[in-house]
């Protein structure tokens, strides 16, 4: 048996009701306003549109999601008279509407104004509303109320406590609706928001008017949706209402226990998570894994902006011109997420000779460079022996050049190979030219995950050891994350809480960087990959690496324009003018940028370019 | 719903006044949006926007599916900043003229893909007859009778209204006799003469392409706007070209969409001299122009230009609208596009999905046809567009 619903057939109604014509769930009941609520009273419908304050007092529960209300001008409930309302003694209030009355009192109030209140109905007191009078008007005939003084009582709420108000929402008998029913009244409703050209036009028809007005009003001053936000401003209108007496005290109940206790979490630390990042003070992993999964993009990104600014007020974005070198594609690692390696034996295969390794340093040194990043896959056969070989060869024929090498997973393939300790390994790497270490390798630091993609990697803790083993060595080392390979938000927290606890310990990363899994030519298949998951996680990072001084955008996986976008929600920092990059440019991704571009880009997002060194100092001039 | 975190930094960036505005639904002067451009703000003015565009649709976003004809790229105009023409299609120069039968087949063959509109767009041909722009329409109309046709640019139709000495009313009557639906927005350029003279000055001026597409208004038509950025123009000359666009939308209210276009600088005559513009400039125009075109109801972003990340950061940025499955683009692609040529449905869905929107198809005069509220199984067949 399909659920009766009582609603008005107001305009601002349609758009919720249209669409449950035809519906097989639910059965529409046009009906008066006072009718709605009291048919739902008699329980003659399981559930009815009603104005707020008819749901005072009462066991109903609300519908999830929909509601009608306005942030700000509503046009269509106001205030009207000839003087200033502070001087009114009497106000006449339009008898049609239970919630207007409370709202025009609460908003008379708020300004100081004490009036007394006589019901009429609205034409009869619009025409008494001289001197000091006012009337309360409702509906459409509000729209041309020619007066002195007109206030818009949406506004007016919106003014006195910077919270929408919300009018109308579906309520319900208690125990009335399944999910599926909830689902209906979405599904209809956002259908219904997509017609509402066509409703304006319909309602222009049925009562004349202008099509174009009525459209306006129903896309531009009327709200739909009951979030967090609207929640607030209707808890704060039945709780003024309840405090002067207005209405008896309500608890709100909603047709869905498990969205309503979503909603309690998300309204109390989403945004005060928000606001703590922004003044940067520490997330914990329940906050961070709560903006992880529920915070918009745009506010994360203004958190991370403030970050940003407290951290680099100078307006700089920096960038390092430096070659990546990839000194052999031979890896026993098989992951599942790389185009790049190739087996031994395999006819692509190589290893770098040094008359290639060193004309590749030479264009480099012409081209600006002053550092290269040399990382390679895991060769069964090369030992530390030729490591230390090919970092003195660099270093005594360009000692101007940074060795910026070898990513944690490779050196604990170098100490397993040669059948050290991994402190032995570090020292004779340094001892033979290495300045500093890429955070590569990390993917995400959680073992599910990196047990499903990469199970022959280094664990977690064996990343991790390198690292604070390197940094207690005096290295520095950046911190990466790759994402978009099927993990959960809790798994990239995870991620996120081991470089901060390690970073707290060793203050040896100078800087993290995040790019998504780019899936081309490999063998696993990407979750969420896309730019707006690369904006939304990079500003997450900025927010909860609270201790990493610099973040670095990732032109070269997501282009220049995110890249800018990224200097406006938490990077500080270009990234490398990579003379050759082999790794990501296999899995499809393609962007070129050189000098002169990378400074076109900064410049163009409103900063200022400069060149730096791996330690974040800055070098030289611009180009 | 504007956020504590909003409102701090607008009001830090010394933007409170122009939020006031916004909020309380008032319309932006043209100092003002140019504040909005030079406030080198993405992430406030991002926010700013979004809350328009929310507003206005929530978290629908739509997409048509339609093919483009391009029948020929020969053109008597010089436009500096274009890839696509050419001077004629006698000699070895790359030029083409597609038969009328040619160009049918080219609409008609996509017939099983779901398609709900062509997009006509050509060249200034010197020699071909009036016939052939009536006829292409006429047989399209013939063989396809639900299919919209959105058909010549305001250039398109000045041209013709010369060259065969009619009126732009005459012009129209005819196309529309023959069964054309709505006008693209494209040969808008910036309006400003200082711009034109340099980048377009022999093909319609500001006032003939108002004039066309006000006539078309009156005549019922429906159209759209566009303005090309990023080459010579000023900030000032951007807004300058939306205002005039918001003017002639305060007198008819035919247009539906404001499409910024991102000037493409390979194999044209002022690319070198002129960079492509960066995605960040994209980004704000779409905010400003959501924000300054309060009366426009959508603001649409072409992925074939931008490419598909940009895209779908622009769905936080104001836009509601996506250019959709583009089959065989021309014009972008001979300027350097790199985009692939055309995404199929379930891609567009997973870019709108991913931004935290719903996917809404639409038809070209913005009825919705169908809301994707839920993803569909990853194996599921295409639906067959029922418009």
């Amino acid at each position: 048996m399909k659920l009766r619903a009582a609603a008005v057939s107001f305009l601002n109604a349609r758009p919720l009701t249209a669409g449950l014509e035809g519906s097989e769930r639910i059965e529409l009941v046009l009906a008066e306003p006072s009718a709605c609520a009291a048919m739902l009273e008699r329980g003659e419908v399981d559930l009815a549109l009603l104005p707020v304050a008819a749901l005072a007092g009462k066991p109903w529960e609300v519908v999830p999601g929909l509601a009608i209300g306005a942030d700000g001008a509503v046009q269509t409930v106001v205030l009207a008279g000839d003087e200033p309302p502070e001087t009114w003694e009497e106000v006449f209030l339009d008898t049609a509407s239970r919630t207007s009355q409370v709202l025009a009192q609460l908003v008379l109030s708020g300004r100081g104004a004490r009036p007394r209140y006589t019901r009429l109905p609205a034409s009869e007191g619009l025409a008494r509303a001289t001197g000091p009078r006012g009337a309360l008007v409702i509906g459409d005939r509000a729209f041309d109320v020619r007066k002195k003084v007109v206030l818009d009582l949406g506004r007016e709420w919106t003014q006195l406590t910077r919270l929408p108000m919300v009018f109308a929402l579906w309520a319900a008998r208690p125990g009335a609706l399944c999910p599926e029913d909830v689902a209906e009244l979405a599904r209809a409703a956002q259908a219904g928001l997509g017609m509402r050209t066509e409703l304006a036009q319909a309602f222009a028809r049925e009562h004349g008017g202008e099509a174009e007005r009525y459209r306006r009003y129903l896309t531009q001053r009327i709200r739909y949706g009951l979030g967090p936000y609207e929640i607030a401003g209707l808890e704060a209108f039945l709780a003024r209402a309840a405090e002067a007496g207005l209405l008896p005290a309500t608890a709100l109940r909603f047709a869905d226990d498990v969205v309503h206790t979503r909603r309690i979490r998300r309204q109390v630390s989403l945004d005060a998570a928000l606001q703590k990042g922004a003044d940067g003070e520490r997330l914990d992993a329940d906050e961070a894994e709560l903006l992880d999964e529920k915070a918009p993009l745009l506010e994360l990104g203004l958190a991370a902006d403030m970050r940003r600014r407290a951290l680099h007020p100078e307006g700089v974005v920096t960038y390092i011109v430096s070659r990546n070198v990839n000194y052999t594609n031979v890896c026993t690692t098989a992951c599942s997420f790389c185009a790049f390696y190739r087996p031994r034996g395999h006819g692509d295969a190589y290893v770098l000779d040094r008359s290639q390794m060193a004309r590749k340093i030479e264009e480099t040194i012409s081209l600006g460079g002053i550092e290269l990043l040399l990382q390679g896959g895991l060769h069964p056969d090369l030992a530390v022996e030729w490591y230390e070989d090919l970092f003195r060869w660099v270093k005594s024929n360009y000692p101007s050049i940074n060795l910026h090498a070898l990513s944690p997973e490779e050196i604990w393939h170098i100490a397993r190979t040669s059948q050290i300790s991994l402190e032995e390994t570090i020292d004779r790497l340094v001892a033979s030219g290495l300045d500093s270490i890429p955070g590569g390798g990390a993917e995400v630091l959680d073992d599910e995950v990196r047990r499903r993609i990469a199970p022959l990697k280094c664990s977690t803790d064996e990343w991790i050891a390198v690292m604070r083993a390197a940094h207690l060595k005096g290295l520095k080392s950046t911190a990466t994350l790759m994402f978009g390979v099927g993990e959960e938000a809790r798994h990239r927290v995870n991620h996120f809480l081991r470089l901060r606890e390690l970073q707290d310990e060793t203050r040896g990363f100078t800087a993290f960087i995040c790019w998504t899994f780019q899936p081309e030519h490999t063998r696993l298949a990407p979750s969420d990959n896309s730019a707006h998951a690369y904006l939304r996680t990079n500003a997450l990072a900025r927010l909860v690496l609270d201790n990493v001084p610099n973040f670095q955008a990732s032109w070269v996986t997501m282009g220049g324009g995110v890249a800018q976008a990224s200097l406006h929600m938490g990077c500080n920092d270009f990234g490398s003018v990579m003379i050759e990059e082999n790794v990501v440019s296999a899995a499809g991704t393609t962007f070129q940028m050189d000098s002169l571009e990378v400074e076109r880009h900064i410049r163009d997002a409103g900063f200022t370019p400069a060149r730096r060194n791996m330690r974040y100092q800055l070098v030289g001039q611009a180009a | 719903m504007l956020s504590n975190l909003a409102h701090r930094a607008l009001e830090r960036d010394g933007l409170g006044a122009i939020r006031d505005r916004v909020l309380a639904g008032e319309r932006l002067t043209e100092d003002e949006a140019l504040a909005l451009y030079e406030a080198k703000d993405l992430a406030a003015l991002g926010a700013l926007a979004n809350h328009v565009r929310e507003a206005r649709h929530g978290d629908l976003t739509f997409y048509n599916r339609n093919v483009h004809l391009n029948p020929t790229n020969v053109c008597v105009a010089s436009c500096k900043f274009c890839s696509f023409a050419r001077p004629d299609d006698k000699h070895a120069s790359e030029g083409y003229t597609m038969s009328l039968d040619q160009a049918v087949e080219h609409v008609v063959s996509k017939r099983a893909l779901g398609i709900t509109e062509v997009h006509i767009v050509s060249g200034l041909h010197p020699d071909l007859p009036w016939d052939y722009y009536l006829e292409t329409i006429r047989r399209i109309r013939q063989a396809w009778p639900e299919l919209h046709i959105k058909g010549y640019t305001a250039v398109e139709l000045h041209f013709f209204a010369e060259k065969f000495g009619k009126t732009y009313e005459q012009v129209l009557r005819e196309l529309i006799g023959a069964g054309l639906t709505t006008i693209p927005g494209g040969g808008a350029e910036i309006f400003a003469s200082r711009v034109r003279r340099k980048i377009c000055d022999d093909k319609a001026t500001a006032d003939q392409w108002l004039e066309v597409h006000r006539t078309a208004h009156r005549l019922g038509l429906k159209s759209n706007a566009t303005m090309l950025y990023g080459h010579i123009e000023s900030l000032a000359e951007r807004v300058d070209h939306m205002a005039r666009l918001r003017a002639l939308q305060d007198e008819t209210g035919g247009f539906q969409v404001f499409i910024p276009l991102a000037f493409h600088p390979e194999h044209n005559m002022i690319g070198k001299a002129f960079p492509k513009p960066t995605g960040y400039d994209g980004l704000r125009t779409y905010a400003v122009s959501r924000l300054f075109l309060d009366n426009f109801d959508h603001i649409k972003a072409y992925w074939i230009s931008l490419g598909e990340r940009l895209a779908q950061s622009s769905l936080s940025f104001g836009v509601d609208d996506v250019d959709g499955t583009v089959l065989e683009e021309r014009i972008y692609h001979m300027a350097g596009a790199t985009t692939p040529q055309a995404l199929s449905e379930a891609q567009l869905h997973r870019m709108i999905r991913f931004a935290g929107r719903v996917p809404a198809e639409r038809d070209s005069l913005y009825h919705l046809l169908r809301v994707h509220a839920q993803p569909a199984p990853p194996d599921a067949a295409p639906v067959p567009a029922t418009a």
